[in-house]
C-alpha cells in the first residue's frame, strides 16, 4: 500500500505565497541527517495543513497550516536561496 | 471576484443542512490525510499507555486491549479541509471504560501515536461518552491509511483531533499543544463555532 | 530565471478544446497578463461554482514557452472532483482560474543542454511535452530520450506526435504498454523495469538529467530504478501527481 504523499512541486504554488522567490529550487540542509535537498524534491503530506519531509531521511522539513486568510509555516533546518532582484533594487 | 466556471458543482452530497456544521460539505468518499507515511506496527508488539498524571500507568497489549468491552456506534465526523462525512460506524473501547478507575487530577491529555503525530484535549472532552478509542470501521477492521489497528476517535471536535495510529495518551495538569495547533490550528477546534485557525 | 512578483490567480477562457483520448482533452487558455513559462512548469487552476464553492487542482502546462498559448492536458479520474467537469463539461467560453507558472526544480530548457532522460506514467507526460515540444522549437539537438509507460494506444496521449518529432528532430522514444499493447507489437509491455531504462540510456557515465512524472508509486519505482543503476540522486527530478496521476 503507497504512501499519499507527492512533493514540493506540488505545493509550490503554497510556497510561492510565503516565500519571494521560487521555492522548488531552494535549497535545505536538514537538521536530522545533514543531508541537502532541494524543496521540490521533498516529500509533501497532505492532513489539516501541508507537511514537507526530507526524502532522505523522512524528517519533517517543513509544516504549513492552511487557512482561509492565513499561512502559519514552521521552517526547520537550513535553507539556502537565492533571491533575483528587481532592476531598480540598487546596492 | 472569481469567476464562475459555468456547470461546475463539485462531488458534493445533497443534505440536510443542520446536519453540517459552517462551512462544511458533504463528502461521499472517505479522504485520507496524514501528516507522514502510514506507520506499520507490529500487533505482536503494539501497546496502547496511559500515563503521566496518575498513580499507575496502565498499559494494554493489543489482546488484552480486544478484550476491553468495546461499543459500536455512529457518529458524524468533520475534516477542517471542510468535508464531513455522516452516520459513520464504528467499534470502539470508550475512554471511560479505559481510565475506569483511574485517579488524577490533571485536566488535559496529550494523544501520543505512532509516526510521532500528537494532539492536545481537556480531559473532559474525552470522558462522559464523548471519545473512543476505535479498531474497527464499517464492521471491518480499521485500515492502516485510516489509523489501523487503533485510533482516538473524537467526533465533537474537527478530526485532526481524532488521532490515528495512538500509542499513548499522557494525562496532564497543564496543556501542551500538539502537531496542528502549534502550527495554527485552533487549540479546542469545535466545528459548531467554526473553530479552524488559532484567532477563530 | 525564474519571474519576479508574486504568483496571482489570474483569470482562464478556454480557448479551443482538443480530445486527446477517449478519456482526455487538451485545453487551449486565454490568459491575459501571462508572464510565459519554462518548459515543465505547472499551474494551480480553481474552479468556482455558483455558491462559492471551490476546488483546486495543479495541471502541468503542456504546451511549449515558445507556443505563446498555455495549454494544460487533463485526464479524467475516476470518480474525481475536477478532471469530470474539465474533460466531460467544460467548453470553448468557460472560465476558471490559473496560478502560475509554479515550479522551478521540475523545468528545463535547452540553454541547460543535455543529455536529458524522460520518464513518463500516464498524463505524467504533459511537462515532460513541453520540454519536447520546447525543444523542437528551438531547433535544438540535445541529447533527449523518452520511455512512456501507458495502459494501451487507446490511453496513449500524443502518439502521433511523438512519432513524428522522433525522425524530425532526433529524438529517442520507446513505449511500454501495461495493459494491452497493439496487436503485432514488439516493443516493450509491462511495467518499466531496469532492462528498458538501460536500453532507452544513456548509462549514468553521461549524467543525464532525469525528469520522472506520473502518479505516485510509479515515480518512487522509477526513480529507484535509476538510482539503482548508478544515476546521480540529484540529477533526478520527480514529479508525484499523487495516488490517483492528478
Amino acid at each position: 500500500m503507497t504512501d499519499m504523499h507527492t512533493d514540493g512541486n506540488g505545493v509550490a504554488g503554497l510556497l510561492a505565497e510565503v516565500l519571494a522567490t521560487e521555492a522548488t529550487v531552494v535549497r535545505r540542509t536538514c537538521q536530522s541527517c545533514g543531508d541537502v535537498q532541494a524543496l521540490g524534491a521533498h516529500r509533501a503530506y497532505h492532513g489539516a495543513g501541508v507537511v514537507l519531509r526530507c526524502p532522505s531521511c523522512g524528517d519533517v522539513a517543513v509544516r504549513i497550516g492552511v487557512h482561509a486568510h492565513r499561512l502559519t509555516v514552521e521552517w526547520r533546518g537550513t535553507l539556502l536561496m537565492e533571491v533575483e532582484r528587481a532592476e531598480d533594487a540598487g546596492a | 471576484m472569481a469567476p464562475i466556471s459555468r456547470g461546475f458543482r463539485g462531488r458534493r452530497s445533497d443534505v440536510d443542512p443542520g446536519r453540517l456544521p459552517p462551512g462544511q460539505y458533504l463528502t461521499p468518499d472517505f479522504p485520507v490525510l496524514s501528516a507522514g507515511p502510514t506507520p506499520r506496527t507490529d500487533l505482536a508488539t503494539w501497546t496502547l499507555t496511559i500515563d503521566g498524571a496518575v498513580d499507575e500507568p496502565r498499559t494494554w497489549s493489543w489482546d488484552e486491549f480486544l478484550a476491553l468491552p468495546s461499543e459500536t456506534f455512529t457518529v458524524d465526523i468533520h475534516c477542517v479541509t471542510k468535508w464531513s462525512k455522516l452516520d459513520t460506524t464504528w467499534t470502539g473501547v470508550s475512554l471511560d471504560a479505559l481510565l475506569d478507575g483511574v485517579e488524577t487530577e490533571a485536566e488535559f491529555v496529550v494523544a501520543w501515536c505512532d509516526g510521532d503525530y500528537t494532539t492536545n484535549l481537556p480531559l473532559e472532552d474525552v470522558t462522559g461518552g464523548r471519545a473512543w478509542v476505535a479498531h474497527t470501521y464499517d464492521g471491518e477492521p480499521l485500515e492502516a491509511e485510516h489509523g489501523g489497528p487503533a485510533r482516538l476517535l473524537v467526533p465533537h471536535l474537527y478530526f485532526w483531533k481524532s488521532a490515528k495510529w495512538l500509542r499513548r495518551l499522557t494525562l496532564r495538569p497543564d496543556d501542551e499543544p500538539g502537531f496542528w495547533e502549534s502550527v495554527g490550528y485552533h487549540n479546542y477546534g469545535d466545528p459548531w463555532r467554526e473553530q479552524r485557525y488559532w484567532s477563530d | 530565471m525564474t519571474p519576479r512578483g508574486p504568483l496571482v490567480w489570474r483569470t482562464a477562457t478556454i480557448g479551443a478544446v482538443k480530445e486527446e483520448t477517449p478519456h482526455a482533452r487538451t485545453l487551449s487558455l486565454e490568459v491575459p497578463g501571462w508572464p510565459g513559462h519554462r518548459a515543465g512548469q505547472h499551474v494551480d487552476l480553481r474552479l468556482t461554482a455558483e455558491d462559492g464553492y471551490q476546488a483546486q487542482r495543479s495541471y502541468s502546462i503542456s504546451s511549449a514557452p515558445e507556443a505563446g498559448s498555455v495549454e494544460v492536458t487533463v485526464e479524467l479520474v475516476d470518480d474525481g472532483e475536477v478532471s469530470p467537469y474539465l474533460v466531460e463539461d467544460a467548453r470553448p467560453g468557460d472560465q476558471f482560474e490559473v496560478r502560475g507558472p509554479i515550479g522551478g526544480h521540475f523545468s528545463w530548457s535547452v540553454d541547460e543542454g543535455g543529455p536529458v532522460v524522460l520518464v513518463a506514467g500516464g498524463s505524467g507526460l504533459a511537462p515532460l511535452m513541453s520540454m519536447l515540444r520546447h525543444r523542437a522549437a528551438r531547433a535544438s539537438q540535445a541529447d533527449a530520450r523518452l520511455l512512456v509507460s501507458a495502459r494501451s494506444p487507446r490511453d496513449a496521449l500524443y502518439r502521433d506526435e511523438l512519432e513524428e518529432l522522433e525522425p524530425r528532430a532526433g529524438l529517442l522514444v520507446a513505449w511500454t504498454f501495461t495493459r494491452e499493447p497493439p496487436p503485432g507489437w514488439l516493443g516493450f509491455a509491462g511495467r518499466v523495469d531496469a532492462e528498458m531504462l538501460t536500453a532507452v540510456g544513456p548509462g549514468p557515465q553521461a549524467r543525464p538529467r532525469c525528469f520522472v512524472c506520473g502518479p505516485t508509486p510509479f515515480v518512487e519505482h522509477v526513480a529507484n530504478l535509476l538510482v539503482d543503476a548508478g544515476h546521480d540522486p540529484h540529477l533526478i527530478h520527480a514529479e508525484r501527481f499523487g495516488p490517483t496521476g492528478g
